[in-house]
């Protein structure tokens, strides 16, 4: 059985402009020590999909449909209690550093016991600060810097002790947020060496999302394409970036400069996201698909099993996979 | 002449988006229950002003100052005659009420049209100078916003003897530019790197030029909305002014009727007296506070209610 | 460390403006209509004592000089004798100044914590009736006018129901009587000062409140709020351990903006109640014109709003690292 497995979930905003709908029908599973990546443009419902895991969707989102079973137990079904205590011991999420995710008037390795010592009852504060040194010296950061506050620490320090925290109650899955987004390049190679390292001892599945691609296929063993609030493509790396198959994993890909390789011209994507409040029948990416028929706007998406661990959502896919 | 090349001064005609902003703005506004609320007390006082010329015109006992009741000569209560009573010399309070609606719009609109003036032009000219005329004059405002306005015209009116009603509106100006001139310097700064302002300097027109003809239209318009509601200070410094005494004697305002009931001794004895002023004062500024925190949400866009974000 | 050296700046900012201060108090005083001698002599002293006085201010020597002279006065305490009190000014501001402490600060300090604790209690309860009352309260005793709610607390509370005494911060049968012991008379005073107190206190802990609601709301939805919930704290923890100590910060630095109000409103307070404050002697100087009084009142008031201003900075400076540290 995978440690995590979702089906169906459908997750939504009450905005004043109306009901958006962020996240679609997502399905995926996630086996014990491997990490899943996200990937999508701006609005495309990765962020909102991991909220949700963790169900800390702000007062106006709803998940209407869907199941999200973590060792084989439904999350929705928990009560505000059992959740609150599955956050951080079960599930643990990594922010942004650029994010204020750090109370800036409380010294960063009290903020760090503070997740400790509100899921263990027996432990004392002594024992506490014991444990948060063990998890600076695990992610790198200097002991004497343990009691400064977060406005003192850089912003590759900081997300250290980001890590150092989601790490603190040993959490069977951590839910990364875009980690490395507005690092500098070499800090942000630093960083994701450190979670790789980090999820290989411990044997924590993960979840990543971010926007580059390139990232996502270094760190995670499967990656996960979101348009528009709909999963896909979904399969393991090698598959999904040697053979992609969505339009839009096509033309994601082709919109990277690469070191190596022949030269291409980088395609950017033209037209925009399509309105989630009243979003389009059928396919959402058929606006801006090059490949795109009359067929597409109409008609039930179904997932193209293209390898057993490889599949994309296309109304034309199957056409064309099993043409190829 | 080319008519396809915008000259810079035509350029910066452009930017009036206010009329514009000024149509969506009242929309907002008519949204906003605390600003309906505020407006309504508002216009009922302005109504007491207006009204306070009516009551002379009736009988000469009615005028608040000077008028007498041939009849009475001590604090009645309620009447047919004196629909608010009379005070200590048999003056007719309700005149003496709506008048003090006209002193308190005189007071608070002029005290706030003098700061926006000196508040405007400093703060302009510290944003557009920078560095050392910036820094003396903001300086300057610090030490001013430290200062308590009422006992500053204290010492003054100590020294230079009674104050008539518009030196004492002209001192509390003096002590309310500061405010203005923080808000109208920050826009100002802001404004300072556009290019229509670049372009009037390549064009040769001098600082004093570029600061009035084209930084100020744009300053002046949000500056003159956000510090009229801020005219709530002033009439509570007037009101406290004459309350202690030292209000302009030949002025009836609310502040002075409260002198004259306290001082006269009938606080215990003369409800009718004593009430309607303090209300009257209470309820402009209150009225004035909700009108700047409706206004606040019209201008700040963050502020207004809102739902959801994703 | 850094504390000491934020504190030590901000002591010299205060002594330039009081430079300033003094400099144009001065300038005012020769500058005013009449006779600048009359002002710091009293009309009813006799010649001889009138030339000694003079010659000690320095009032016969050019301008220049007497700069000097009031400079050194100032620095002495020599600000010369009340008309009214005939008593030095330095000992008649002197017995004053606590007084005004006594009832200013527990004022301000009260309405700051009141405030504060139940603006962030309205934030909790945001659009439900508790919100409601308690922000259409703030907002009626924030508006009422100070000397106005005075009267009428002392028309109600000591007139009609006799509960406390209309003037004054001691009972004299109290204080004169020997056999009162100290708490007996701390007693007296507290008695005295709940009505001047409640007025000071109603009129600014309205805005404080509304403060700190419209900053919880703010704070409630930063980044580091998330966190907590994420880290399964109790939501009564995130809003007073995580939320409330940043929410508070704006609030500090709006007591200490609004000082210059306060103060005015302190010295109504006094007056309206007859409480022998700073404030009030400067109102009755005024009128009495006695000037050494009322000029050493000024200076003393303004000295007490800069160090108030002081405090204030300081106490955030303590309570936000990121200026500490």
């Amino acid at each position: 059985m995978a440690l995590l497995d979702v089906e169906n979930l459908s997750i939504g905003y009450h905005t004043q402009k109306g009901y958006l709908h962020a996240v679609g029908g997502v399905s995926f599973s996630l086996e014990e020590g491997k990490s899943l990546g996200f990937v999508g443009e701006s609005g495309c419902g990765k962020t909102t999909l991991g909220m949700a895991l963790m169900r800390l969707l702000p007062p106006n989102g709803v998940i209407r449909d869907g199941r999200i079973l973590l060792d084989g137990v439904d999350l929705l079904q928990k009560s505000d209690e059992e959740m609150r205590e599955i956050r951080w011991q079960k599930i643990a999420m990594i922010f942004q550093a650029a994010m204020n995710a750090l109370n800036p008037v409380h010294r960063v390795h009290e903020q760090i016991a503070e997740a400790l010592l509100t899921h263990n009852a027996s432990l004392d504060k002594r024992e506490a600060y014991e444990q948060v040194e063990a998890l600076f010296q695990l992610v790198g950061i200097p002991k004497d810097r343990m009691q400064d506050y977060p406005h003192q620490y850089s912003g590759g320090m900081k997300q250290r002790a980001i890590i150092a925290m989601a790490l603190a109650c040993k959490p069977s899955l951590i839910i990364a947020d875009e980690p490395t987004t507005a690092l500098d390049v070499i800090v942000q190679d630093q960083i994701l060496k450190e979670i790789i390292n980090l999820q290989k001892e411990f044997g924590i599945s993960m979840i990543f999302i971010s926007h580059d691609i390139a990232i996502v296929a270094d760190v995670c063993h499967d990656i996960g394409i979101m348009y528009a609030g709909n999963l896909v493509e979904l399969g393991s790396r090698e598959a999904v970036f040697n053979n992609p198959m969505h339009p839009y994993t096509k033309a994601l890909l082709s919109s990277y400069p690469t070191l190596t390789g022949e030269k291409s011209r980088l395609m950017p994507i033209p037209g925009e996201t399509p309105n989630l409040i009243h979003p389009p029948s059928g396919c959402r990416f058929c606006d801006r698909c090059p490949a795109a028929k009359a067929t597409c706007k109409t008609g039930e998406a179904v997932w193209v099993k293209i390898s057993p661990d490889h599949k994309a959502l296309c109304y034309q896919c199957g056409a064309v996979c099993r043409n190829e | 002449m080319k008519t396809d090349i915008e000259t810079p001064r035509k350029a910066h005609l452009k930017k009036f988006p206010w009329m514009d902003r000024l149509r969506r703005g009242w929309a907002i506004y008519k949204q906003n229950l605390l600003g309906k609320i505020g407006l309504s007390l508002l216009v009922m006082f302005a109504l007491m002003a207006l009204c306070s010329f009516i009551p002379p015109l009736i009988d000469k006992m009615y005028q608040p100052m000077t008028g007498v009741d041939p009849e009475i000569t001590r604090s009645t209560g309620p009447s047919f005659r004196h629909w608010l009573g009379t005070d200590f010399m048999g003056r007719d309070i309700l005149s003496q009420l709506l008048a003090g609606a006209r002193v308190a719009f005189l007071v608070g609109v002029s005290a706030a049209f003098m700061s926006i003036v000196m508040g405007t032009a400093i703060g302009m000219v510290a944003g557009y100078m920078g560095r050392f005329v910036d820094t003396v004059l903001m300086r300057l405002a610090d030490m001013i916003m430290v200062m308590p306005t009422m006992l500053v015209v204290l010492m003054i009116a100590a020294l230079f003897g009674q104050l008539t009603i518009w030196t004492i509106v002209l001192i509390i100006a003096l002590f309310r530019w500061p405010g203005v001139s923080r808000v109208i310097r920050a826009q100002t700064l802001s404004l300072k790197h556009r290019p229509f302002i670049e372009a009037a300097r390549v064009a040769g027109a001098s600082h004093l030029r570029i600061i009035f003809r084209h930084i100020m239209p744009n300053v002046l318009p949000l500056s003159f909305l956000y510090m009229t509601f801020r005219v709530t200070s002033a009439i509570i410094i007037e009101a406290a002014l004459a309350f202690l005494g030292f209000g302009d004697p030949s002025t009836v305002s609310w502040g002075m009727m409260l002198q004259w009931v306290w001082k006269t001794g009938h606080m215990f004895k003369a409800p009718y007296w004593l009430l309607p002023p303090g209300i009257c004062i209470s309820l402009i500024t209150l009225a004035f506070y909700m009108l700047g925190r409706a206004m606040d949400e019209v201008l700040d866009p963050r502020l207004r209610k809102e739902a959801g974000s994703d | 460390m850094e504390l000491w050296k934020y504190i030590g700046r901000r002591l010299i900012q205060i002594a330039i403006i009081f430079f300033v201060i003094i400099t144009v108090l001065f300038l005012l005083f020769r500058l005013a209509p009449g006779d600048p001698v009359s002002r710091m002599v009293d009309p009813d002293m006799t010649p001889e004592d009138a030339e000694h006085l003079i010659s000690q201010l320095g009032l016969d020597k050019p301008l220049g000089m007497q700069y000097l002279y009031y400079l050194k006065n100032f620095f002495t305490g020599n600000f010369g004798e009340s008309f009214h009190y005939g008593q030095p000014v330095i000992d008649i501001i002197g017995s004053r100044l606590p007084n005004t402490i006594l009832l200013f600060t527990s004022a301000i300090i009260l309405a700051a914590l009141v405030g504060i604790f139940l603006g962030k209690i309205a934030s909790w309860h945001k659009g439900e009736t508790t919100d409601t009352v308690m922000t259409i309260g703030a907002l009626v005793t924030h508006t009422v006018f100070l000397p106005w709610l005075g009267l009428i607390l002392i028309w109600v509370f000591a007139y009609k129901m006799n509960w406390f005494p209309i003037t004054g911060m001691l009972s004299e049968e109290v204080w004169l009587d020997p056999d009162a012991g100290f708490f007996t008379k701390v007693l007296d005073v507290l008695h005295h000062m709940i009505l001047p107190l409640t007025t000071l206190f109603l009129i600014h802990f309205g805005s404080y409140l509304l403060l700190m609601r419209s900053s919880m709301l703010e704070t409630l939805k930063e980044d580091y709020i998330l966190t907590g919930r994420a880290k399964g704290l109790p939501e009564k923890i995130i809003r007073n351990h995580h939320a409330a100590p940043n929410a508070a910060l704006p609030v500090v630095t709006s007591v200490g903006l609004s000082l210059a109000f306060s103060i005015n409103g302190g010295a109504l307070t006094e007056t309206v109640f007859t409480w022998p404050g700073i404030g009030r002697e400067l109102v009755m100087s005024v009128s009495q014109n006695d000037y050494p009084l009322a000029q050493a009142c000024f200076l003393l008031i303004a000295i007490v709003v800069l160090i108030s201003n002081l405090v204030v900075d300081t106490l955030y400076a303590y309570l936000d690292p990121r200026i500490r540290y």
